[in-house]
């Protein structure tokens, strides 16, 4: 009271004093939403971790028993070398794969480049899990490819040494890590100004100097970022290993994901996510150490490259159909896992081999009979409405705050909300579990929604923030100043400005929620979405409706992302 | 007949560079970018290219450097064709329009680039960039990034790394298109300074007659793809060949008139105005265009009506104040001319004039 009078007295505008407790009000969400969602979890994770188990029940022993454990286990630090190696080695063989496909297509291709991009941007939409099970199809011992060899006469007897072993793991590792480093190495080789290139060429270097010092380094940076994706989406990927690792294929996400479910041992799983955490982050800081580079392109460098009708010389003319076929041959990479499944799904037959039996719509018609499917459908279809909108809402809020915010603090707040997107899959699964049980949220779809949303949201809110921090400052003043007020200001003009990225995060966040396994599996309990009940099927039997579900998904997620963008083209 | 000629560094007489009758027509253009255009730029001379955009002033620039080829003509460097020849190979280098620093480079490896791809060993190529960075005055900051400079600095870090490796010809691009007034002013003394100093040959592309003039040893105007005219800036400026010319170089007024003939003496009868001009500088009779330039309209401010006798009578419209000249819109009749005169002549507007031409530096074009 005493206090309040004072302060009236000696800061003389009464309303700071308002505004100050309006202002820290105005951020309480963002301390929530961290607190509940970030910080609770994983240090929930580390105090579980030093807990130990005892006749299949948590007991209270502090202690560092299961890190010794670890730390003299030869198994698991060979487990822990092959989980962050093949994650790593991967993402390499994806780099040398997808950066010459980026710069053939932002550097060489002039038509259709838009195409070009999509075109490998699509895997990306496409369930994960079916991505996974058409490589089974394809290396299984009646799979494609020993159906091959076997009827031209390379082998005598289907071979079981592709599916179930390392090597399959790291081909469908790579295959996952493409997408990601072919659109990094696109955006960053796009951006660099052909001024630059042309000041290099002037200053006498040849076309592969210029590569080494110019288009290297300045391309560098983003391309890290590209390769840190692809390595933390596999390194939490335990739906890869369990499909088509077998048992020399295992890697630490199998380990973890089995502690939290049948092995039942939460301070081990907890333990071993902590070491796998730290040892993805070591991994992730030498990508970032060594792509460092110095200098910002300030935008004057000059105008972008315009097309030039140079005529070759022979041995670049080699030079560039090679590179044709380095852009070209990927494709077939991606697409033909994914060909092969509609395929099937049309095939009469039960076996998955060539040659096909004959056209049949079986498989689809069988859908509609299977006990559960229908609900699973329905149940992730009320999942993602409710992880959109509360993803949406919160993260475009969250952006706004920040953006608009002074405070140092709020500032810092960003790295830490986008935290979960940086934890591998697994791990983000389990520390969900363990905050969800702390603050006791109903089994089933609440939790669920709270799962995803802690990915989905810092999507969205990086997407908003950065769309806002592209935009004129200007704009925003020019409205006050015509006297709308915030209010009015944020309906008629900045939310115009940015309602194309908005739906660009919702649409995305939708993609990720419908398709999400690695958290969900841990959270859905008795009620699984679509994906966890298909994955439900394939660990109990193979049956061909597989293929038809995952074609379906394909389809509609593909029509859902050409009609939003067409729709985002518009506006 | 080709005649081959043993070529050493004091044959002033040689050009240093030539085209010949280049033409270049963009895939999906219907107009060609040149249209048969040969210039030769000697040792040591600073050679401008003036246009508006679009003429193809950046078009011969991009083909002397080698990163555009004609599709007739040739280009000839020092002796050699080059026709062809790719710009790494070209002793050519080009001050960007946008500079195009290398961002993650330091000022220091960005002006050593040509010398290390050039070979050069390290020690040397630091030194020699540092002289480099000295002739620009830049020499304080060697390890900044290029977002660290300010434009004018950036500029500067251009040029020295243009001029390092001490090619035989350097390629401006509207280099001071980005500065302020002032700086552009500067530097263009730096420039003719700096060119003096190294003795490298210099072509200079701009849209801006005011630096062409000023620096230049010969200028080429540009206009669709073809040359308008070549010629030292006074030439250009005193004798244009084309009411373009007129138009883009300095400022004129152009007026429509028709020629008669008297005696030995021309007279033009221009439209608006009730009384002829004697004494008009024309090679025939007819329809015809006279350019006046501004300086060349004088005034004389009129107390009685009758005191009209050296010139017509005219009311000023219109005073603007530029410092050190004041431009004057004068009405005569319904033709309405500018002047530029001496600032302190103190016309108001309003007020009654004596109009008069500087007959020799008008230019008559017969159309």
């Amino acid at each position: 009271m005493v206090d309040a009078v004072l302060s009236r007295t000696v800061s003389p505008p009464s309303s700071d004093a308002v505004t100050s407790i309006a202002r820290h009000t105005r951020n309480l969400p963002v301390w929530v939403w961290l607190i509940s969602i970030v910080l609770l979890p994983n240090l929930l994770l580390v105090g579980v971790s030093f807990l130990k188990v005892s006749n299949g029940l948590l007991v209270l022993q502090a202690g560092v028993t299961t890190y010794l454990r670890l730390w003299h286990s030869a198994s698991f630090a060979e487990l822990l070398g092959r989980t962050l190696g093949t994650s790593f080695f991967a993402a390499c063989i994806g780099l040398l794969i997808a950066y010459p496909m980026g710069y053939y297509a932002a550097r060489v291709v002039q038509r259709n480049q838009a195409l070009a991009v999509v075109l490998v941007v699509i895997p990306l939409w496409i369930s994960l899990l079916m991505r996974v099970f058409a490589w089974r199809m394809i290396l299984g011992q009646n799979g494609i490819l020993n159906s091959f060899l076997v009827s031209s006469g390379f082998i005598s007897t289907p071979s079981s040494a592709f599916l179930y072993t390392p090597f399959a793991v790291l081909l469908t590792y790579v295959y996952i890590a493409i997408p990601y480093i072919f659109v990094a190495s696109f955006t960053a080789l796009e951006k660099i100004p052909q001024s630059l290139i042309e000041a290099s060429q002037d200053s006498g270097a040849s076309s592969l100097q210029t590569f080494r010092h110019v288009i290297l380094p300045l391309s560098l940076p983003s391309v890290a970022i590209g390769v840190s994706l692809a390595f933390l989406t596999t390194v939490g990927d335990y739906v890869t290993p369990s499909m088509v690792g077998g048992l020399d294929g295992t890697m630490l996400g199998t380990v973890i994901a089995s502690q939290f479910g049948v092995a039942n041992n939460w301070p081990y799983g907890a333990a071993v996510a902590v070491v796998l955490m730290l040892g993805a982050a070591l991994v992730l800081g030498l990508i970032i150490a060594v792509s460092r580079s110095r200098g910002i392109l300030t935008g004057d460098e000059g105008a972008r490259p315009r097309p030039m009708g140079i005529a070759l010389t022979g041995s670049q003319r080699l030079l560039r159909v090679a590179g044709f076929l380095c852009f070209c041959l990927p494709y077939i990479f991606l697409y033909a896992p994914l060909l092969v499944m509609v395929l099937f799904s049309l095939n009469d037959s039960k076996v998955q081999a060539f040659p096909l039996q004959g056209f049949s719509l079986r498989w689809y018609r069988e859908l509609w009979t299977t006990p559960g499917l229908l609900e699973a459908v329905q149940r992730s279809l009320v999942v993602a409405a409710f992880v959109v909108t509360l993803s949406t809402i919160v993260g475009t809020g969250f952006a706004l705050l920040i953006h608009h915010s002074r405070s140092r603090i709020l500032h810092g707040c960003e790295f830490l909300l986008a935290f979960p997107i940086a934890v591998p899959g697994v791990v983000l699964g389990i520390t969900m579990v363990l905050g969800m049980q702390l603050l006791s949220v109903p089994q089933g779809i609440p939790r669920i929604v709270i799962g995803q949303s802690s990915f989905v949201m810092p999507v969205i809110l990086l997407i908003v923030l950065a769309r806002l921090r592209r935009l004129d400052p200007a704009i925003l003043e020019a409205s006050l100043d015509s006297g709308a007020g915030p209010l009015r200001s944020f309906i008629y003009v900045l939310l115009p400005m940015i309602r194309n990225v908005i739906i660009g995060g919702a649409l995305l966040g939708l993609t990720l929620s419908v398709d999400d396994v690695m958290v969900t599996l841990f959270l859905s309990g008795t009620e699984p979405t679509l994906p966890i009940w298909v994955w439900n099927q394939m660990r109990f039997g193979f049956t061909p409706s597989v293929n038809a579900i995952f074609t379906l998904v394909g389809a509609v997620s593909l029509i859902l992302v050409g009609f939003f963008s067409r729709l985002v083209e518009q506006r | 007949m080709a005649v081959e000629y043993p070529l050493t560094e004091a044959d002033v007489s040689q050009p240093i560079l030539s085209l010949n009758k280049v033409n270049k027509t963009y895939p999906g253009g219907d107009k060609p970018a040149l249209d048969r255009v040969s210039i030769s730029v000697m040792p040591r001379e600073f050679f401008s290219i003036l246009g508006p955009s679009g003429s193809g002033k950046t078009t011969i620039l991009r083909m002397i450097a080698g990163f555009e080829q004609p599709d007739r003509g040739n280009v000839v460097l020092d002796g050699r064709d080059v026709t062809g020849v790719p710009p790494f190979r070209r002793d050519v280098r080009t001050v960007f329009q946008s500079y195009a620093l290398f961002p993650h480079m330091s000022v220091l490896d960005n002006v050593a680039y040509p010398l290390k791809m050039a070979g050069m060993p390290k020690a040397e190529r630091i030194r020699a960039a540092n002289e480099a960075l000295d002739l620009v005055s830049m020499q304080d900051f060697p390890a900044r990034l290029p977002h660290q400079l300010s434009g004018g600095q950036r500029q500067r870090i251009a040029l020295a790394r243009a001029i390092v490796g001490r090619p035989k010809l350097l390629l401006l691009d509207e280099p001071l298109g980005a500065l302020d007034l002032r700086l552009r002013q500067q530097m263009q003394h730096t420039l003719t300074v700096l060119q003096r100093e190294i003795g490298i040959a210099f072509v200079y592309v701009t849209h801006d007659q005011g630096e062409a003039l000023s620096m230049s040893d010969r200028v080429a105007v540009m206009r669709d793809g073809r040359i308008a005219q070549l010629g030292a800036p006074q030439e250009l400026y005193f004798r244009p060949q084309s009411e373009f010319v007129a138009q883009f170089v300095g400022r004129s007024n152009l007026l429509s008139a028709s020629i008669g003939r008297e005696g030995d003496e021309y007279i033009a009868r221009i439209d608006g105005l009730a009384q002829p001009v004697r004494g008009i500088p024309a090679r025939s009779q007819g329809a015809a265009k006279i350019a006046v330039r501004f300086e060349s309209v004088q005034l004389q401010p009129l107390r009685t009506q009758e005191d009209c006798s050296r010139g017509f009578p005219g009311v000023v419209e219109d005073v603007l104040f530029m410092g050190s000249s004041l431009e004057v819109a004068v009405r005569c009749g319904d033709l309405r001319l500018i002047a530029s005169i001496a600032s302190g002549s103190g016309l108001v507007r309003g007020q009654d004039v004596a109009v008069q031409f500087d007959l020799q530096t008008c230019a008559v074009f017969h159309g």
